[in-house]
């Protein structure tokens, strides 16, 4: 064995202090002025969009799936809940996280925080699942607070089908909030100043927001032109942009989203008229197909999550702390 | 002298003769207007139709003109009356037995004559008198002719026919009055319990309809099977009735048995999950609840496109009254199936049959393939941070 390799073995668990460290940042981030904006904002968007979806599903009458309209129904000029946890969510993720390494340099207790017995690897793993615990407690809270209006307004219980469709969109929206989460934790270790981060975070969730459904239809244009105009020609540029505009996290969470609260979807891409034929339109997916459905998407979010993070770790741990 | 004197009255009368002979030709020839008193005329009584044929039961009336040369009235009789026969002159609407004639206008007497009903067909003479101041008379030859008797005769052109048990049998049938007499004529028939039988006219169903004297009508008789009946020849017979007179035809409906196929599943229900690029058996029972065993039954499915269906039994040979057979259907959907619900219909079909048809509600599910492969995915990225986790990790 090597020398080189036999200085870097270590003792104990990297993991020692990981819940002391999420213990202590959790307090952090659910005492802080910034969480409780956050939480009075998101509070607001809930209690009235769903209100007004009670209003809409009052007048349209009865429906199968009635608890995931309460999720899906817009009633102008109130967007639908999940049309505002499309951006809430980000914002929030960013929020917890843009600081969460900087911070500590910043206010110069990073070394004394190492002084103890925590590794690096405790410590930032920590922050990070302090992080998901905390946008976790929020988005539970709300979804729990949804259901609960949704049973007042509308005086019916929801279906096990329901709730565990509603759980399954509850996952993929934290999955969704880990990617924010950890790409500003990202941000936060290699800018040295928090406000740099949290531009940074915006701008990247600001492009694939706005600009990276142009840009996929562009590339797309330019990778698959259409020369003679066959229909194949078409379908395989259509394909190729729904693929790109798939990199952009916003998309994959939509089209899990709609897929999981909507039972009727049955695909999430182009469906060719062939594929229609024969099709009972209007019947409802089992709800493991409907997963299945969306799992794909799932997966995505969930590996980004999780390479995100290994990427702001590999940058973390080659970093000099002792500034 | 006295012979002179004679002569010459004679002259003289002679003269006046001559020149009263010769007055109205003078004054003819002077362009004056002759005046001639008409000789009076006789009275006459007279009828238009003074010979006429009845039917036994019916009553006659006549009617009678009368007109005279000068005014008088005249007292009317009828001579020679057959016994038991009443005859009443009528005018003005009342019963009358004379009547005043005038020169100027001609009077006119309606004749009523009550026949007895038992009067024999023969040929009458009786003679109608007037006698006012003068006398007149008009014979009057009335010939009872015997009824013919009503009748109805009742003809069907093919009276057997044969069908299955779906057919509705269709008579055409011709009922024709022969009598004399108008008839309302009641339609009966006399049927198996298991046919229902009705009559129709033009379209209309009836079952009692008038009939003129000497008409004839063309109905339709249907006879339609109540129930599964068995095969067999049954005898259907119709009477027609009307007064006292009464026609029937049989007819006869042959029925033959018939395959009657049902296509359903051994626990009956119609649904099935399938995967996709999977071949799923699908059990199939046909089932023939008909009197006649199916032969040559001929299996099909009308599939979502790009699906395919093979039956282990294209075609079955036989499925005899009552019997079941079972099929296995392999279904494989497209590859491109979407997850969800398909309508999928399996046929069959007798030979000479009408195809019987079921629909299934197939569910796809999309493979589980990728779903492992994101668990892998994930796993892999794990894997990432452990052997980042391992290789950076320090002091």
């Amino acid at each position: 064995m090597p020398q080189s390799d036999v200085t870097r073995e270590r003792e104990g668990s990297p993991w020692t202090g990981l819940w002391a460290v999420v213990a202590k940042e959790m307090a952090d981030h659910l005492t802080s002025v910034r969480m409780l904006i956050l939480e009075v904002l998101i509070l607001l968007t809930a209690t009235g969009t769903v209100y007004a979806a009670t209003q809409n599903i009052r007048n349209t009458g009865n429906d199968k799936f009635i608890f995931l309209k309460l999720f899906t129904t817009s009633q102008d000029p109130i967007p639908a809940f999940v049309g505002f946890l499309g951006f809430l969510v980000p914002l929030t993720a960013i929020a917890l996280a843009f600081d969460a390494v900087n911070g500590e340099f910043n206010q110069r207790t990073l070394s004394r925080v190492l002084a103890q017995p925590i590794y690096r690897d405790a410590l930032l793993f920590g922050k990070f699942l302090a992080g998901l615990f905390t946008l976790a407690l929020v988005l539970t809270t709300i979804w729990l607070l949804i259901i609960g209006l949704g049973i007042l307004r509308l005086g019916i219980p929801p279906s096990g089908e329901e709730v565990a469709r509603g759980l399954w969109f509850l996952l993929l929206t934290i999955f969704y909030g880990g990617i924010w989460l950890a790409l500003a934790m990202v941000f936060s270790i290699v800018f040295r100043q928090p406000a740099t981060a949290a531009l940074a975070s915006i701008a990247v969730w600001l492009f694939f927001t706005v600009f990276w459904g142009i840009i996929s239809d562009l590339l797309a244009q330019t990778i698959h032109p259409i020369r003679i105009g066959l229909p194949e020609e078409q379908l395989a540029q259509m394909q190729l942009a729904l693929a790109l505009t798939r990199i952009s996290p916003n998309t994959l969470y939509l089209e899990a989203i709609i897929a999981t609260l909507n039972p009727t979807i049955r695909s999430l891409g182009f469906v060719l008229p062939m594929q229609l034929q024969g099709a009972l339109l209007g019947a409802p997916l089992p709800l493991g197909q409907s997963l299945m459905l969306s799992w794909p998407n799932l997966t995505g979010l969930v590996a980004a999550t999780i390479l995100l993070f290994a990427l702001g770790y590999v940058l973390f741990q080659r970093q000099e702390v002792r500034a | 002298m006295i012979r002179r004197i004679w002569t010459t009255a004679l002259i003289i009368t002679l003269t006046v003769l001559l020149a009263g002979l010769a007055a109205p030709v003078l004054a003819q020839e002077g362009g004056g207007q002759p005046v001639i008193a008409p000789a009076p005329q006789p009275l006459t009584i007279y009828t238009r139709y003074p010979s006429l044929e009845i039917a036994v039961g019916d009553s006659v009336s006549l009617d009678l003109v009368l007109q005279a040369g000068t005014a008088q009235v005249v007292n009317l009789d009828v001579k020679d009356l057959p016994e038991d026969w009443t005859a009443t002159f009528r005018g003005g609407g009342k019963v009358i037995h004379s009547v005043y004639v005038s020169p100027d206008e001609e009077a006119k007497v309606t004749l009523r004559l009550e026949l007895p009903s038992d009067v024999q067909a023969d040929t009458y003479h009786f003679t109608i008198v007037g006698q006012g101041d003068e006398r007149a008379t008009l014979p009057i030859e009335l010939t009872v002719a015997e009824k013919l008797p009503p009748s109805l005769e009742f003809e069907v052109e093919l009276p057997t026919l044969r069908g299955t048990t779906n057919t509705t049998f269709r008579y055409n049938a011709t009922l024709r009055n022969k009598g004399d007499e108008d008839l309302s004529v009641n339609l009966i028939a006399d049927a198996p319990a298991e046919f229902q039988v009705t009559f129709k006219l033009s379209g209309q169903e009836v079952t009692s309809i008038p009939i003129g004297a000497n008409e004839s009508k063309r109905l339709t008789i249907e006879a339609r099977p109540f129930i599964e009946v068995e095969a067999g020849t049954y005898a259907i017979n119709v009477t027609a009735q009307g007064g006292e007179a009464q026609a029937s035809v049989a007819l006869s409906a042959e029925v033959t048995g018939q395959p009657d196929l049902t296509v359903t599943t051994p626990d009956g229900r119609l649904s099935a999950q399938i995967r996709t690029g999977k071949q799923t058996p699908l059990q199939i029972i046909i089932q023939n609840d008909g009197t006649a065993p199916a032969r040559d039954v001929q299996m099909s499915a009308t599939t979502p496109s790009g699906w395919k269906v093979e039956f282990d039994q294209e075609t079955i040979p036989e499925i005899p009254a009552g019997q079941q057979v079972q099929v296995t259907a392999n279904v494989q959907p497209a590859d491109q199936a979407l997850s969800g619900d398909y309508v999928l219909t399996i046929r069959a079909k007798p030979e000479g049959g009408s195809s019987e048809s079921a629909e299934f509600r197939i569910t796809v599910l999309t493979s589980t393939m990728w779903g492992i492969v994101g668990v892998i995915i994930i796993a892999v990225a794990v894997a990432v941070v452990g052997l980042a986790v391992s290789s950076f990790g320090r002091r």
